[in-house]
């Protein structure tokens, strides 16, 4: 009987016996890249090579045209922009935002933590969290403003109070997502180690849920430093307290417009600073690192 | 006759052996199901997953409840680690009867995702001991070390549970739940979502934890080849509602070999009783 495998015709050494002599030198698998074609595949420096195009476009244009008034020059806004600050002037105003931010930040996180607390736990939470979140998500901070200033006044307590207002429901939204979303399974381990109340929110909601606890964060973050300089630009409500957008609202009177220039400049360049180094170096730390990204 | 291990030698299992031979005092069993009945919502019927259940579970027993699917095995481990509650009979831990989950039943579940995936293989092992016990952390993480490399996970203690494969994933849930000293470890399926050669392997090194330190063990399957390989003792629950139809003890080897003509023979009683009211299929 013969073994089923001889049936089967396979590559034997028969075959390759018929192609005798020096084998063939196999082509070069890998190849060096020109310095060059290395250097443009990193996405930063294509960007910094866009940004520098758009910057002496920026230039070209602003000489043609020849009117301080209506767009200053490159050079002359990045001058203005280190004088002011080296003198101190916009950096005090950066500082007083910032400050301001951090204090309405902070605040949002914590009545947002409350709400959505209150909102896990017991059932009447949820309705009202649900209520207040499809009301005033809907409703800009900015449009609060005229309120504000009725109730507290000129100053920050206004600029707080929209803020608040711009953080807390987006980051609610978020957090209670997020906690919804978390797996039965995790919270059957959880209950398992005799975990409740906040020992079960703070050890196993919370890091269970980060992925869209950040995403609520970033989204407050936006949303408030937005309205931040939309509240001190309109009507000029921190009225000679200082910050960015009163800074703007200041040179745009003064008719400084290189100033004005440099004002926008640092609300993209402290921008760019919170999302890509804050948030993304809180993200590879977390989420990133245990394989939690959405 | 009961399952008899003669070639000892660590200290600690002798002793675990010795604490087998002396004759205990009539005691009542460790869980104690009660005539349970077992009820849930889904939006549009009330479905009742088990009618009047009853079973003992005794100290050291590897317990394993087979039945088809959606017969309320799962349901029934639920109720038993506390998170659902029986509408009808009771279930007692200890003679007394269980209202929530505790530290006292362990839980593996068949879902990969049950580790918490911000911590660690290590970190979740101590996670689940400092919750549950007052100690240093020093000692905690010694201990944790000694239990992965017991399920042959040593050197993964750093790895993040996404970085883990499915079997690894729950051989952290095994070591998390030994790590607890639950009395007893209730396993929903916990090999059912792994390859055909993984669950083998995890059956095999489950039996193995299992000889060493002698735990209570609940296993719930869908599988007769694993209920016959893993059991001391089967229970067949009749599918929806679930219903005990039939209880085996199989007390031949602590390792279970498939080929014995006791357990062919064995097999085949079993599956006549779980596919005898199983509706007919034309293919």
């Amino acid at each position: 009987m013969q073994a089923p495998s001889a049936q089967i015709s396979l590559p034997g050494p028969a075959e390759s016996s018929l192609n005798t002599g020096v084998p063939e030198p196999l082509p070069r698998t890998t190849k060096k890249l020109s310095a060059t074609k290395r250097l443009f595949l990193i996405s930063p420096v294509r960007k910094a090579l866009l940004l520098a195009a758009l910057a002496i476009f920026w230039q070209v244009y602003a000489e043609m045209l020849n009117n301080e008034l209506v767009l200053p020059t490159f050079t002359s806004t990045v001058t203005a922009f280190l004088r002011s600050c080296l003198d101190g002037e916009l950096t005090n105003n950066i500082f007083n935002s910032l400050k301001i931010l951090c204090v309405a930040y902070s605040m949002g996180i914590v009545f947002a933590g409350l709400l959505t607390t209150l909102a896990v736990t017991t059932r009447i939470g949820t309705d009202l969290l649900e209520l207040c979140t499809g009301m005033f998500n809907l409703l800009p901070a900015i449009a609060l403003l005229p309120l504000a200033l009725l109730w507290f006044g000129l100053g920050y307590a206004s600029i707080i109070f929209v803020m608040v207002h711009s953080v807390i429901w987006p980051l609610s939204l978020n957090i209670y997502a997020g906690f919804t979303g978390v797996s039965p399974t995790l919270r059957m381990v959880g209950r398992g180690y005799g975990l409740s109340g906040p020992g079960f929110i703070f050890k196993i909601l919370v890091p269970a849920a980060f992925p869209h606890i950040l995403t609520g964060l970033k989204i407050g973050w936006a949303f408030s430093w937005r309205t931040l300089i939309a509240a001190e630009l309109v009507f000029g409500t921190s009225s000679g307290g200082g910050g960015i957008g009163w800074f703007i609202f200041e040179k745009k009177n003064q008719l400084e417009i290189a100033e004005l220039f440099s004002g926008l400049m640092a609300i993209i360049i402290i921008g760019v600073l919170v999302e890509n180094f804050f948030f993304k170096t809180l993200e590879n730390r977390t989420i990133q690192k245990w394989g939690m990204k959405l | 006759m009961n399952a008899t291990v003669t070639n000892d030698e660590t200290p600690l299992m002798t002793k675990d052996l010795a604490a087998l031979h002396t004759p205990a005092p009539p005691q009542e069993p460790l869980l104690q199901v009660r005539g349970v009945t077992l009820r849930y919502n889904t939006p549009e019927y009330l479905v009742t997953a088990t009618y009047k259940v009853s079973f003992d579970l005794n100290r050291g027993d590897r317990l394993v409840l087979l039945g088809p699917s959606g017969c309320g095995k799962s349901t029934l481990l639920k109720a038993i680690g506390g998170h659902i509650r029986p509408a009808e009979g009771e279930i007692l831990l200890h003679g007394k009867a269980i209202t929530r989950p505790g530290t006292d039943r362990g839980m593996v579940f068949q879902e990969f995702d049950q580790l918490l995936p911000w911590k660690t293989a290590l970190e979740n092992i101590v996670f689940a001991i400092r919750n549950t016990r007052r100690t240093t952390r020093a000692e905690v993480v010694d201990e944790a070390g000694t239990l992965l490399k017991k399920v042959n996970l040593g050197g993964f203690e750093h790895s993040y549970p996404h970085s883990l494969s499915g079997g690894m994933k729950q051989r952290v849930a095994i070591a998390r739940c030994l790590a607890v000293h639950s009395a007893i470890i209730l396993m929903d399926e916990p090999f059912a979502s792994l390859d055909a050669l993984t669950r083998r392997k995890m059956q095999e090194d489950l039996l193995a934890l299992w000889s060493e330190s002698r735990f209570t063990m609940l296993f719930v399957t869908h599988s007769v080849e694993e209920a016959l390989t893993l059991g001391s003792r089967v229970i067949i629950l009749s599918s929806r509602p679930g219903q005990v139809s039939a209880e085996f003890d199989i007390d031949i080897t602590a390792h279970n070999e498939l080929s014995n003509p006791v357990l062919i023979r064995l097999r085949e009683r079993i599956s006549r009783i779980l596919f005898k009211d199983a509706p007919e299929y034309s293919i």
